[in-house]
């Protein structure tokens, strides 16, 4: 099968077009930059909180040792910055005091731009930490000289690298846990669109009471997955419709055709002059009226299926049609020897289809009478009901039809057994519920104690303007 | 009569003018719309038998474009669309009747007789005369040789309807389309029990009959020679 190959190839999915795919690396952009984020906080915070700490350090050393200048002059001072590199055994703290003249009174800094205010300095090969990086604060002296006081700043640069390396951790695991989590979540999403799509595939192929998997969770996919599946059953129920209606059809058009043919043959055999040719055509010609009779009620219960009649619907004299209807189906009923009883309420106006509400009343009116007992008794009654609308029945005295089975004679070409006698096309009354249903009628079947009641319960009719007559 | 049928199904057409044809009368056909309005659009056919589904111009269009060129020749549609819809947009594009196909022969012949012999509406009478039997529209009275004759409203009805087309056939169809509004055929002898009352009334002590049964084809009003 090379056209289901083709479409099996265009279905197949490219990965880097995949929604798990977007998912994932969506997923991993994010986890990305909120790692970025964190840990640019965190550099900044502590860094500066460690660079700050440094300063204030240098700042209240460099007081106390101004505050010494004053008081005890530059030796004492001196005294002081020798006795602070004697105990700093950590090797992190820097001093210089020069004279006016620029010479060095005391310290381990052993020259450095005597310019006043904070700079950081990397000490050159003369000095005594070599390499070290500083941060320092230079102070002129009042009366000329010159203080310097620094710190290393090694420790901060080792947070530095510290956080530097955790950051890096953190991102690396990141990397790794939004990889993992968009794959898992991608996996499932793709999981369980190729679930459906498989369930539809089966549908597709064939197996149309085939449903999409449902979970206990109720997700989007659960809920989409049920709407699916309700239109599925649908259409299901709409297919099964159609097919019941087109083998009922095939069933119910091959009995006539069959007896069309069987008349043609046997007068090809048999027929022996013009008066036997004659009366075989006749008989051809009547059964195919009855064919096209068949082919109008179906074409006539299809349109009133549709609903497209509702677009014509205008406003006419039910009462007048309910009399024309009695009229038309009195002769009927006097040749079966019936009483055909009516109490009309006149000039009630409805608004619809008069055509198809005259044939469903004829129809109603000809079960009565065809299936109605022989000598017996056949009523039409037509009464605005106390609700507003109208209530229109037919009743006869024959044999009815029993409860279990009123739903089906509604159905089309369905002819109860007792009924096979009598001559129709099983469609009248399927017809009678579709126009009823066109026009919101309320159709029940009941019972006449004898016989059948059939009730229609009209809504939208009121008093017309005329007589009704 | 000069007829003019358009129909592209060669076969229906065939069958149509053959039968038009030996009725006696002259018959033109037309296989697409285009045509059909080129040969009736000088208004020289007595009546149209026109196809609803055309090529090139469809039924509908046809009638239409005639109408607004002023041709006033009375249309037939013929259709294999049987809805009231369609029967409805038909005659409000100014056909003036409609069948459904199939059709019976008899009942086209009998409508297009109906058709061309229709009297223009202008010169609507007022009192319709048969024979003798005489029918007074405003008064609603009905009378043979001055006796008078008490009619039902439906019998009334019927009696107009034949008067009007008196000497045509009037098939069962036309009448229960035109008597009863029956767009359908409801399968009881209402139109037969109707006919038979109203002969009795009009035939009374051995007076000639005036309504008379066509074999298969239907009823003809008609005055005694």
């Amino acid at each position: 099968m090379p056209r289901t190959d083709a479409r099996a190839r265009e279905d197949r999915p490219r990965w880097w077009g995949s929604t798990a795919f977007r998912i994932t690396l969506l997923h991993l952009v994010l986890t990305l930059i909120g790692t970025l984020a964190l840990s640019g906080v965190a550099w900044w915070a502590s860094t500066g909180f460690a660079l700050r700490q440094l300063a204030q350090d240098v700042e209240r050393d460099s007081g106390l040792l101004q505050q010494a200048i004053r008081i005890g002059g530059p030796r004492s001072a001196a005294i002081s910055i020798e006795a602070r590199l004697a105990s700093d055994r950590s090797g992190t703290q820097y001093y210089l005091l020069a004279g006016p003249d620029g010479a060095r009174l005391a310290g381990n800094l052993a020259s450095a731009p005597q310019t006043p205010g904070w700079r950081q300095l990397r000490l050159s090969g003369a000095d005594a930490g070599a390499g070290a990086e500083l941060l320092a604060l230079g102070t002129p002296l009042p009366g000329g000289g010159f203080l310097m006081v620094g710190r290393d700043i090694a420790p901060v640069r080792q947070l530095e690298g510290f956080l530097l390396s955790a950051a890096g951790w953190v991102g690396g695991v990141a990397l790794l846990l939004g990889l993992g989590g968009g794959l898992l979540i991608g996996r499932g999403v793709t999981r369980r669109a190729a679930a459906m799509g498989t369930a539809l595939a089966r549908v597709e192929a064939g197996e149309i009471d085939h449903r999409l998997p449902v979970r206990r969770g109720g997700d989007e996919f659960d809920r989409l997955a049920r709407r699916i599946n309700t239109a599925l059953d649908r259409v299901q129920g709409l297919m099964q419709a159609l097919r019941q209606v087109t083998d009922d059809i095939a069933h119910d058009l091959r009995t006539p055709l069959n007896r069309l043919r069987q008349r043609l043959e046997a007068a090809l055999r048999t027929a022996q002059g013009e008066a036997d040719w004659r009366a075989a055509t006749e008989g051809a010609i009547l059964d195919c009226e009855r064919l096209l009779d068949i082919f109008a009620a179906l074409l006539r219960i299809a349109q009133a299926e549709s609903g497209a009649r509702r677009a014509g619907f205008t406003r006419f004299d039910l009462s007048a049609v309910a009399e024309t209807v009695a009229e038309v189906h009195a002769p009927a009923a006097e040749e079966r020897g019936q009483s055909l009883e009516t109490a009309i309420a006149p000039g009630l106006e409805m608004l619809g289809d008069s055509d198809l509400v005259t044939q469903m009343l004829s129809n109603l009116l000809d079960n009565a009478v065809k299936h109605g007992r022989a000598g017996g008794r056949v009523a039409l009654r037509l009464a605005p009901a106390s609700s507003g609308g109208a209530v229109l029945t037919v009743e006869d005295d024959g044999p009815g039809i029993p409860a279990g089975a009123r739903g089906a004679v509604l159905h089309r070409f369905h002819r109860l057994d007792a009924a096979r006698a009598t001559p129709g096309t099983g469609l009248g009354l399927a017809l009678v519920k579709a126009v009823a249903e066109l026009h919101g009628i309320d159709l029940h079947l009941g019972e006449a104690m004898p016989g059948l009641r059939v009730t229609l319960a009209i809504p939208g009719v009121t008093p017309g303007q005329g007589s009704g007559a | 009569m000069r007829i003019l049928v358009v129909e592209d199904d060669a076969e229906t057409a065939d069958y149509v003018v053959r039968g038009l044809t030996e009725a006696g009368h002259t018959v033109d056909r037309a296989a697409d719309g285009r045509e059909g309005l080129f040969l009736a659009s000088d208004g020289g056919y007595d009546v149209l038998v026109v196809d609803r589904m055309l090529p090139k111009l469809d039924g509908l269009g046809l009638v239409r474009a005639l109408r607004a060129a002023g041709v006033r020749s009375p249309v037939l549609f013929l259709t294999a669309r049987t809805g009231v819809g369609d029967r409805v947009e038909g005659l409000e594009a100014g056909a003036d009747d409609y069948l459904g196909k199939p059709f019976a022969f008899t009942e086209l012949a009998a409508r297009l007789n109906a058709l061309a012999r229709r009297p223009p509406l202008s010169a609507e009478a007022t009192v319709l005369r048969v024979g003798d039997l005489e029918m007074d529209l405003l008064k609603r009275l009905v009378t043979r040789a001055g006796q008078r004759i008490e009619l039902q409203p439906r019998e009334f009805r019927l009696l107009e309807f034949l008067m009007r087309r008196a000497g045509q056939v009037v098939t069962r169809t036309m009448l229960l389309e035109g008597v009863w509004d029956f767009h359908f055929d409801p399968k009881t002898s209402v139109v037969e029990t109707h006919i038979s009352r109203l002969r009795a009334k009009l035939d009374r002590e051995g007076a000639p009959p005036l309504i008379h049964t066509m074999r298969g084809a239907g009823y003809c009003l008609r005055a005694p020679d």
